[in-house]
């Protein structure tokens, strides 16, 4: 059912993927954009909670009429969420993708399925996982 | 019939409408039933859009719709403070662990743990952690649900709180993963909806002007109130309100049924989709309870902070009232009735989905794969799962009418997230990216992250409201919310355990396991076809 039984996936040559130029060029890239993404969203997440914390006055000053800055730096953090999501979706389907098909094409399609994208993978399913 | 003197005829009509409505999806779901990957995972068969409804169905408590309205009517800008963090965790989630879960794992946190660490030390430590954190979770809600149908239809405490766990187990002993799944979309579905329409009705009294609904919030208060448009109203200990913030930014990437979620979708793509769906829904619904709770204010005003009860929880089932036309009248109970409706189905929904997080744990990690090796069938598990569903819930069921409605909810759930935040999510975020991490590490990581989380808790003012020694905290700890020590606690743990140690094949399998989770090669697959 939920284990395909085929017991080729023993002989994935897991270590010569990941040598590879396609598998690197893909944790690079994806990591190049991951990283700084991470590290922007919690620093100006933790920012938010440290100005909150510590001057709680400035955020309660008014921008415009009831409208404070509390509001206005919270409002920024929904932008950045919903931005930073649809960057990353965008960026996925442009580049990660793409290169994660390459990166294990060796071992795709070959049970003849016709190749919707990560429908594939059928060819790896490593034999501890096929316990029944 | 003293118990059921008050109770609201309108809440119950609807109550047994969503109830009807959830059973029949659950007998549905039980037709379909054909084994552990439907049971756990809904035969990955749930589309992007669809598991992003379900996420938020998962995610959205009552805490959060009632909670959280009613802590910014009280408190104005630091209810809201909540929801940004709530929020901000699903890029936590999004950028470190969704596809990479979908990729590398099956059922449980534990199959990606013990994917390279040594299987039974390493899914004991993970079900541990799944455990804990569910168990505060599940009898923090139950509490929530018994306190918040008492107040809205009038059932008793006890009873409200029998009939929501005895749902509950109906989803997911019968159901499993695919009714739980449905029934928590339906829910977001209701909660939006719900909260769209509460909305515009607030919105309608201040001609659709957002500006105008904050002045007229601030002005609607008394020299008594503690709503403020700024923070440190509600959190005024600056490095307790740093702690919580760290703990909710991360603690959803070590929520057990929300990672669990990820497994019902066919592949990592649809996974990433997910989040993004979840986020909009999420983010959408915490901009709208920003209209709710100050709706509350303008409507209620300071006259009102006695009837909304602790921590304003009854603040927006009373704005509805108000809304519809006030109390009595046709258009106000209907409101009402409506509200409490969709609090009901948001507490069964999530209360669901940890349920069922708790037992594939016990089931799957414990059972199977510990106790009886993998040499079990695939039914003998399933099997098993509904019993461990059965237990945990009972459990949950008595000890939250023992404990009863003084159990603090939001304290409860405060801990559940600073122990997934110490303990699921360094484990698991190690697990994936760092080459030496070992099975040491993992378990170190882990108990630390749980012990010091409960621990900190224990001694914590929450628990000891004095201000002496004697009634005190016993040892002058003065941190309500222990993340910002738990957390770095947590990853030392797995770092130093896996420094100390050193293990064979943990670094070796981390090949197959690196690549498995960038590239989705030998990824679970969805069962055929529907």
């Amino acid at each position: 059912m939920a284990e395909p039984s085929d017991r080729a996936g023993t002989q994935i040559d897991w270590e010569a993927i990941e040598r590879s130029p396609e598998f690197q060029e893909l944790v690079t890239r994806r990591r190049r954009f991951v990283l700084p993404c991470t590290v922007f969203f919690l620093a100006w997440y933790m920012a938010f909670i440290l100005v909150c914390a510590y001057a709680p006055d400035f955020m309660g000053e008014s921008v415009y009429q009831g409208l404070t800055v509390g509001y206005c730096y919270a409002l920024t953090q929904f932008v950045m969420v919903f931005g930073l999501g649809l960057l990353y979706l965008r960026k996925s389907d442009k580049e990660f993708d793409p290169l994660a098909e390459r990166a294990i094409e060796a071992y795709a399609d070959d049970e003849g399925h016709p190749g919707a994208r990560f429908g594939r993978e059928r060819a790896g399913a490593p034999a501890r996982e096929a316990r029944r | 019939m003293s118990v059921l003197a008050a109770v609201n005829v309108e809440a119950v009509v609807i109550f047994s409408i969503v109830l009807s409505i959830t059973l029949l999806i659950t007998y549905w779901a039980s037709k379909r039933m054909t084994g552990t990957s439907t049971f756990y995972a809904a035969g990955r068969q749930i589309t992007g859009f669809q598991n992003g409804l379900a996420i938020s169905g998962d995610y959205l408590s009552a805490a959060s719709f009632l909670g959280i309205a009613g802590l910014i009517y009280l408190y104005g800008f630091d209810g809201f403070l909540y929801s940004i963090g709530f929020l901000v965790a699903f890029l936590t989630v999004m950028f470190l662990l969704a596809e990479r879960m979908r990729n590398a794992g099956k059922y449980t946190i534990a199959d990606v743990l013990s994917f390279r660490l040594n299987e039974r030390p390493a899914r004991t430590a993970a079900a541990l952690g799944t455990l804990s954190v569910v168990a505060f979770y599940l009898i923090a809600q139950m509490v929530g649900a018994g306190v918040l149908i008492q107040a809205l239809v009038g059932i008793d405490f006890t009873l409200a709180v029998i009939l929501t766990g005895g749902f509950m187990l109906c989803y997911v002993i019968f159901g499993g993963m695919l009714a739980t799944t449905w029934v928590q979309i339906i829910k977001a579905v209701l909660l939006m909806t719900g909260i769209i329409v509460m909305s515009l009705f607030v919105l309608e009294r201040v001609g659709f002007n957002p500006i105008e609904l904050f002045n007229r919030a601030e002005a609607n208060t008394t020299p008594e109130s503690t709503f403020s448009l700024g923070p440190g109203t509600y959190l005024d200990t600056p490095l307790d309100t740093v702690s919580l913030g760290l703990a909710l930014v991360l603690g959803t990437a070590g929520l057990p049924h929300i990672l669990m979620r990820f497994f019902t979708v066919p592949n990592a793509r649809a996974a990433r989709s997910s989040v993004v769906w979840a986020m909009c829904l999420i983010g959408c619904f915490y901009l709208l309870t920003t209209f709710i709770g100050f709706g509350a204010r303008v409507v209620l005003g300071e006259a009102g902070v006695e009837a909304a009860g602790t921590g304003g929880n009854l603040a927006a089932p009373n704005l509805a009232t108000a809304l519809g036309g006030g109390e009595g009248t046709f258009g106000g109970d209907l409101f009402l009735a409506v509200i409490a409706g969709v609090a009901f189905a948001t507490i069964l929904a999530v209360v669901a989905g940890l349920v069922l997080s708790a037992s594939s744990a016990v089931a799957h990690d414990i059972w199977s794969s510990i106790i009886r090796k993998g040499q079990d069938s695939e039914k003998e598990e399933v099997w098993v799962a509904r019993v461990a569903a059965a237990t945990i819930g009972i459990i949950a069921i008595v000890i939250a009418v023992i404990g009863g409605s003084g159990l603090n909810v939001s304290f409860m759930v405060g801990l559940a997230f600073a122990i997934a935040a110490s303990a699921n999510f360094p484990a698991l975020l190690l697990a994936l990216t760092w080459r030496r991490f070992n099975t040491t590490g993992a378990v170190c990581g882990v108990v630390l992250g749980v012990v010091s989380a409960i621990g900190l808790i224990i001694v914590s003012p929450g628990v000891w409201p004095g201000a002496d020694s004697e009634t005190g905290s016993p040892i002058g700890w003065t941190l309500a919310n222990p993340g910002i020590v738990s957390i770095p606690l947590g990853f030392l743990g797995c770092i130093v355990g896996t420094l100390v140690s050193s293990e064979r094949g943990a670094e070796r399998s981390f090949h197959e396991l690196f690549v498995r989770s960038e590239t989705g090669l030998g990824a679970e697959k969805a069962l055929p076809g529907h």
